[in-house]
Formats: structure tokens, sequence, C-alpha cells
């Protein structure tokens, strides 16, 4: 029974954004897979409903608008195209230490300076690996950094939403 | 049901193909539509044909098909339209930086007082893109900066009162507002004045957003220290950006009038890049000073 959701292919994928310093292969972003992003999405908006913030429309809305941002600026950036969805299942499957930090803040509060740097690291890891798959996929040199920036603006935006 | 077999037969048709290469899970999108002129491709049609998979159902599949040939019409009607006012090329070329430029570029727009040579290189056919003439202006720098602002003002706000969503909204639509209306003026002030260089509307909207990036800093030395040092960096940012965009621009706007243009036009648009250049501390007091209470 195929079932379309390959789950080698996806535990492939999350294994590269759990190792952010190992070298992604640029080809493991052929397929467009939402299956996994989605996962990751609901799970974020459950943890962030056990941490009592009824503002799951603010997480879709925010992450559309966002995917929709990072779509436009990689086209521009990139002498490829790239897709929508790859975009998507990148951003989504990127958004897993995310989950981490929001299951954190159902216990603890964020808010010191321990949290702080929590965050800014969590925001870390999930910009460069983000960037890094986008950077191989895409085949952009020299650019890391420039496309690792957008991802952070993203993934702060869904940091504050897990602290405030 | 002869649609849900052609349906059929397209997806056997993408598996028999597959059998050569190792087999990709699913459809791989963007190589599919690289011939396009623009490489823009629809991803509705791959996303269709996973979820085939799990609907059995033929009237279901149907709709699912109708759909996302529905989705890629769209999606064609849509970039028709942005084509026809936007070009993409140009568009690309205020995009193609890479990190040593944007670094230097920004250390620029912080202490351009050290820099000697502000002539951008003289085109051939191709402009030189940004990435090696270090005097191109660029779209990256002042559209993070926009974006970075909003998020911080709405940051600063949410410190000061409780932070909801709905303020970052209103900060957004505020500088977009304000966005707008400076390059409209800009535009109109250099249609009065019959500037004719290579200046088009993108070198007019990279100028005025390169100002986000000083109230980006004036803004966060003024969380970090107080009101003090957001005035400190208020009029050193000012300076910077005042004396960046004079240099800048009277190179670019004066540039190829050099020879023919008549003294008093000459004169009219070194007032115009006078004022315009002045005009930039004010928005920026302007936009900032009710975050740093």
């Amino acid at each position: 029974l195929e079932l379309g959701i390959n789950f080698d292919h996806i535990w492939q994928k999350t294994l590269t954004v759990l190792h952010p310093l190992k070298v992604a292969d640029g080809s493991i972003m052929n397929e467009t897979d939402l299956a996994g992003p989605m996962v990751f999405c609901l799970a974020f908006g459950a943890t962030l409903l056990l941490a009592g913030k009824i503002q799951f429309g603010y997480v879709y809305g925010i992450s559309a608008i966002g995917c929709l941002g990072m779509f436009c600026l990689l086209n521009l950036m990139s002498m490829t195209g790239v897709s929508f969805g790859c975009v998507a299942s990148v951003l989504g499957y990127c958004l897993l230490p995310m989950i981490l930090l929001s299951s954190f803040a159902v216990i603890f509060s964020l808010q010191g300076m321990v949290g702080i740097i929590l965050t800014a690291g969590i925001i870390g890891w999930c910009s460069f690996s983000a960037s890094k798959i986008f950077i191989s996929a895409l085949a952009m040199e020299g650019q890391q950094l420039l496309v690792a920036y957008p991802c952070a603006l993203l993934y702060g935006v869904f940091a504050l939403i897990s602290i405030f | 049901m002869a649609y849900h077999s052609g349906y059929g037969a397209h997806g056997s048709k993408h598996r028999a193909r597959a059998a050569p290469d190792p087999p990709p899970l699913f459809d791989d999108t963007s190589g599919a539509y690289s011939s396009q002129p623009g490489g823009y491709p629809a991803p509705g049609a791959d996303v269709a044909f996973s979820v085939n998979h799990l609907l059995g159902d033929p009237v279901a599949s149907v709709a699912m098909a109708y759909g996302s040939s529905i989705a890629s019409h769209g999606k064609d009607m849509v970039h028709k339209e942005l084509h026809r006012f936007v070009s993409m090329n140009k568009l690309k070329y205020f995009f193609a930086v890479d990190t040593a430029y944007v670094a230097k570029k920004l250390g620029l727009l912080v202490f351009p007082y050290t820099h000697q040579n502000w002539d951008v290189q003289p085109s051939r056919d191709v402009p030189v893109p940004p990435r090696q003439d270090l005097n191109a202006p660029d779209l990256y720098i002042p559209t993070m900066a926009f974006i970075t602002y909003v998020l911080l003002a709405g940051m600063a706000l949410g410190i000061q009162k409780r932070f909801s969503p709905e303020v970052l909204g209103l900060c957004a639509s505020t500088a977009l507002v304000w966005v707008v209306m400076e390059v409209l003026a800009l535009l109109l002030g250099a249609y009065l004045a019959t500037v004719r260089s290579d200046l088009s509307i993108f070198h007019l909207l990279a100028y005025s957003g390169y100002k986000y990036v000083g109230m980006i800093l004036s803004v966060l030395t003024g969380l970090l220290f107080g009101s003090d040092g957001y005035y400190v960096a208020l009029a050193w940012t000012s300076s910077s950006l005042m004396y960046f965009i004079v240099r800048s621009l009277r190179t670019a706007a004066l540039g190829p009038d050099n020879m023919g243009g008549p003294a008093p036009r000459q004169r009219l648009q070194l007032y115009l890049t006078l004022g315009a250049a002045a005009f930039q501390p004010l928005i920026i007091y302007w936009l900032t000073f009710h975050l740093v209470r």
C-alpha cells in the first residue's frame, strides 16, 4: 500500500536539519514533500496550545507570508528559479528546532537571560540549516549569510510568538 | 471513467520516466519547467499527484485534477500580469549581491567619509551587477532593512505595552505608506527638474531604502542606551547617510549630463539632490522617535 509518503526521505531531510554542520546534498530537495512540514507545523501549534497561547491563526498567516517572501527573494537572488513547494518544504522542515523551543516554553518561561540566549541559539540553528539547504539546492555561492538573514527574521517572528 | 484513466496513464508515464534514474519520490518540479523563460513551475501538479494515491475515488481525483489545473492557470495569469509591470531581469540585477558586497556596503553607509572612488563602473551593454561594483545600488539591503525595521518597531512597541501581532501589521503599513510617498515625491522632483539620467524607479527605491539601515541603528542604540544614545546615533547616521547620498547621486545623476547640460539645470539637479538628502534625517526622526519614548 503506497501512500506516497516516503518515510526514509522524510527521515533523511530531518537528519539534515538536525546536523547543521554537516554539508547538505543538493539533490535531496528535488522531491517536494509537504507532509513533513505539515506535521511540524501542527506540532508547533500544539506546543503553543499547551503553553496557553491560542494564536494558531497567526502562525499560519505568518508562515504563509514568510514563505511567499522567501519565494520571491530566492527567485530574485538565484540563477535558477525555485518552486513555491520547495521553499515551503524547506522552511517547514527547519521549523523542527523551533518546536523544541516552544515545548521548553511550556515548562519554563523564556523571558529571562537564559531564555533569550536559548532563543537566539535556536533561531540561528534553524536559519543556518535552512540557508544551507537552499544554497546547496540552488547552487548559490557566497550568499549563505544573505539567505540566512531573512530566514532568521522569519523564525524570529515565530520565536516572538512562542515567548510573548 | 475516461478522465481518471487518462490521469492514471499520466501517472504511469511519470513512473516509467522515473525508472532510469534513481527514483525520485515526487515530481521534480523545478527541473521540469526550466524551459519556460521565467522558470516559474506550478507546484499544484505534484501535490495533486501525491495525494492521488490516497484518493482511490475517481470523482475526487477528477476534482483534484481540475483544481490543480485551475491553480496553475491562475498562477500563469498572475505571472503574465506581473511581467507586464515589472521587468524581472531588471529587478534581478538589483539582487545579484553576495555577502562581501553587503558587508562593505553596510560599512559604507555607516562610515562613508574615507571612501575615495564613487563612480559607478561604466556600463557597456549590461550594467555591472552589484557583486563586482561596490558603488552600484542594490535592493537587497533596503528590503531587508525595511523588514527588520518593521519587526524591530513591533518589538519596541511590544516591550512598552504587550506584544500582539496586530501591532506588527500597523507598523508595516505605516512604513510602507511612507516609502511610497517618498518615492513618489522623488519621482515628481526628478520629473520637474527634468533630470535625464539612468535613475530608474528601482534606483530611487534603493537609495530611499538605505535610510532604513540608519533607522535600525538609531532604534537599537536608543533601546540599549536610552534616549541619549538614540540622539547620538540619530545624528551620526543622518550625517553619514546625507554624505553617502550626495556623493552617490551626484555621480549617478550628473554623470551623463556633465558635458552638455546648461548650468542652471545642473544647479537645479544639485539642489534636488541636496534637498532629498536633507529630507532623510527628518523622516528618520519622524519614524523612530515614538519608538524610543
